[in-house]
């Protein structure tokens, strides 16, 4: 890797073709003379007699033969896995050999997650919240990725990432605060349910227009680079978001500014009900990272060691040698879009069934632990029943408490609350002394 | 120091003091298209001062991540005309930033700069002025000039201030307009207006170039007709100065009814643009029209 690092140091001096054949290897899409900016190397003279190109735009030889080249969408770019669907370590050379009370905390993450989804989703058919999201079949993508950061590591979700913050170890209470919108959610009531944020664990507050969080994670990036802090961004997002223009725009800055970062998406075949077909024609988002100029692979994502050795390297690269990572997880969307879908419209229960029952992130890890003795049956009844208990309490416990104060409608607008504002809340401070009966008052803080 | 000069004296001002601080956008490097980063790049480093990809939504975009680490981006869109790719990044995510993580987040320390307004032969789009877009936008702020020593004031400002600003520069005072600037940092607040003049008859408002107009249509209204016209820069158009331009209750002490002179609704034509434009000629008829009420 230093080899790697201080070649691309000599890169910016263009030393030549020799160099150049070795850093292609290391860097796809990196340019010899493009890299080399023209006005500041040297002027080389050209030789009326010289045939190369001479192309700033673009590193490569002629060719006299007219070809078009032929996507590949037959054979993508294969799948890194570690575990067979069975949980069985398939190259013992890729198992990470992680410790017990490690794979044992990537197990009770994904297991509480999906508890904490069947209560809430169920809770939302209730009428007790207006909305939400279930991450079914994609916790591998989160617990597996969460595991190979540094805790400090800056994270850019989407909305469908609630295991990274389960596996930083974001308490029930706050994930259930933000659902309800009452007075302990730390993001004050202000967004739909599973909006999540954490300043303390690094987790940017989630937003629903989609990839906007691409461009804003390479920026923060670039600040962590200048500030030499050792850290990486990681930003998460779907299949469907990566067709923005802001994911186009994302990558490419990321490539051009050398930003240490790590692209993360999750192609779990459905953008609501939009399948992948119609999504896009060519071979899935790990295809596009060479176009841009980034070193790029797709793994199993339903294999948490895949997911966790991909994420690890990739952070250990990103950060020593300052250029963005791609990993297109691979994984499958068991659940709904959300509370507002029914996707029986749109695809076979039959279809569902097989990634639930034959191919789950959850089952597989379940596989491998109870191979290595570090699980059991009666320590699976346990943990379900405790888990379901732990999640049942936070949930009465958020049910019960008030809604924040309405005041909290108009603060931070601004960093100061603007006059006018001022004389808006007060306005409605007024109109509630003579309507308050219209008002549901009873559930807010006073 | 004219208008560019005044820019690139603040933002030169403000790389000293802020560690932090970087400029990027299209062209940034060699100067700018309008020689507003002209010597910045070789002072303060290439990391510090550098040419994005042509992305106005990325531009913004990184621009966001940037400020919610903390540390403070100045970005430059090419022109004010260019700025809608970048209006979903600055509507529904920089102005939302801080109410939507109930201040768990903001990226309080982003100004967007661009260039602004008429120029004689910019047609539709190298003559744009969006800011009334971006003017019904909580949780941002706009920022209008009207010249060099304003415009190093209240950019200084924008750069220090703790929410995403936009600072609009109008291009046809960038060479134009010349006065004493101080070479030192200082401040010109934001959300308050100034009057330039003051009136007892009839007050007129503008912002930016259009300031200039007005203060020639009330020595017009002077000496024609007499009348007394208070000048008020609006220089912040969002979150404005309500109090300087109108009492809450003025509706009922107006005697004729509000003006507004502006161009027609259409796009900025070319070759029709002195036709187009709200000049004193229009400004001093709708004054004159107000007055014989």
């Amino acid at each position: 890797m230093a080899a790697a690092v201080s070649a691309a140091r000599l890169w910016g001096k263009s030393r030549g073709l020799g160099q150049a054949a070795f850093l292609l290897l290391q860097r796809p899409g990196a340019r010899g003379l493009a890299r080399s900016h023209p006005h500041r190397q040297q002027q080389q003279a050209f030789s009326s007699l010289d045939d190369k190109p001479q192309f700033p735009g673009a590193s490569a030889e002629f060719i006299d033969k007219l070809e078009f080249i032929q996507p590949n969408v037959i054979s993508g770019i294969p799948i890194y896995r570690v575990m067979d669907r069975q949980g069985q370590i398939i190259n013992p050379s890729e198992d990470p050999h992680l410790p017990q009370e490690k794979v044992l905390k990537f197990y009770r993450s994904m297991t509480l997650l999906n508890t904490m989804d069947r209560i809430l989703y169920e809770s939302q058919r209730q009428g007790r919240i207006s909305f939400y999201m279930t991450n079914y079949g994609e916790e591998g993508t989160h617990v597996g990725s969460a595991a190979a950061l540094d805790g400090t590591d800056l994270v850019f979700g989407q909305y469908r990432e609630a295991g990274v913050l389960m596996y930083r170890d974001y308490p029930l209470e706050l994930f259930m605060a933000q659902c309800y919108g009452n007075i302990s959610d730390p993001g004050k009531g202000r967004q739909m349910p599973v909006h999540y944020g954490c300043k303390e664990r690094h987790f940017v507050t989630i937003s629903s227009p989609l990839a906007t969080q691409i461009p804003q994670a390479v920026g923060a990036a670039y600040a962590a680079k200048r500030a030499n802090a050792n850290r990486t961004v990681i930003c998460y997002f779907g299949e469907g978001a990566a067709s923005e223009g802001d994911a186009h725009a994302g990558f490419n800055f990321a490539a051009t500014l050398e930003c240490p970062i790590i692209f993360f998406c999750r192609n779990n075949g459905y953008a609501i009900s939009t399948p992948t077909y119609e999504q896009y024609r060519g071979d899935g988002i790990a295809a596009r990272g060479p176009g841009y100029g980034i070193m790029s692979i797709r793994v199993d994502g339903n294999d948490v060691f895949a997911v966790y050795n991909a994420t690890k390297e990739a952070r250990r690269r990103a950060v020593a040698e300052n250029q963005p990572f791609l990993i297109e997880a691979m994984t499958y969307r068991i659940g709904h879009h959300s509370t507002s879908d029914d996707s029986s419209a749109y695809r076979s229960v039959d279809e569902v069934n097989y990634w639930d029952k034959q191919d789950h992130p959850i089952s597989r890890l379940r596989h491998y632990l109870v191979s290595r003795g570090w699980w059991d049956e009666e320590q699976e009844k346990a943990w379900r029943k405790q888990s379901r208990k732990k999640v049942i309490e936070a949930f009465e416990q958020a049910e019960r408490k008030l809604k924040p104060n309405p005041n909290l409608l108009f603060s931070d607008v601004y960093q100061e609350m603007p006059a006018q504002l001022r004389k808006q809340q007060e306005s409605l401070a007024r109109h509630l002394q003579t309507y308050g009966e219209h008002y549901p008052l009873d559930h807010y803080d006073k | 120091m004219n208008l560019f000069q005044a820019i690139t004296s603040a933002l030169d001002n403000s790389l000293a003091k802020d560690p932090t601080a970087v400029i990027f956008g299209e062209d940034v490097a060699f100067g700018g298209v309008f020689r507003c980063t002209v010597g910045l790049r070789d002072k303060y480093g290439k990391d510090r001062v550098f040419n994005t990809p042509l992305c106005e939504q990325g531009i913004v975009g990184f621009g966001i991540g940037i400020a919610v680490t903390g540390a403070t981006a100045i970005a430059e869109i090419q022109f004010a005309d260019y700025i809608f790719p970048a209006f979903d990044q600055i509507v529904n995510e920089a102005a939302k930033y801080r109410y939507r993580s109930g201040d768990l987040f903001n990226c309080g320390s982003l100004t967007i700069r661009a260039p602004w307004g008429c120029v004689g032969h910019g047609a539709l789009y190298h003559s744009q002025c969006p800011e009334a877009f971006f003017a019904h936008c909580p949780g941002i702020k706009v920022v209008i000039p009207r010249s060099p020593f304003q415009a190093k004031g209240l950019l200084l400002s924008c750069i220090e201030d703790k929410n995403p600003c936009i600072f609009f520069e109008p291009k046809i005072l960038y060479r134009a307009a010349v006065e004493q600037v101080p070479v030192e940092p200082y401040n010109i607040p934001l959300s308050q207006a100034e009057v330039i003049q003051e009136g007892s008859d009839v007050t007129l408002v503008a912002w930016g170039t259009q300031v200039h107009v007005i203060r020639e249509v009330a020595s017009m209204a002077r000496e024609k007709l007499g009348v007394s016209c208070e000048v008020i820069d609006l220089r912040t158009i969002v979150p404005w100065d309500v109090d300087t331009v109108c009492k809450e209750e003025c509706f009922l002490h107006l005697e004729a009814p509000i003006s507004r002179v502006c161009g027609y609704d259409t796009p900025f034509p070319h070759i029709f643009e002195p036709f187009y434009i709200p000049d004193k000629w229009k400004c001093y008829d709708a004054l004159r029209k107000m007055i014989n009420y």
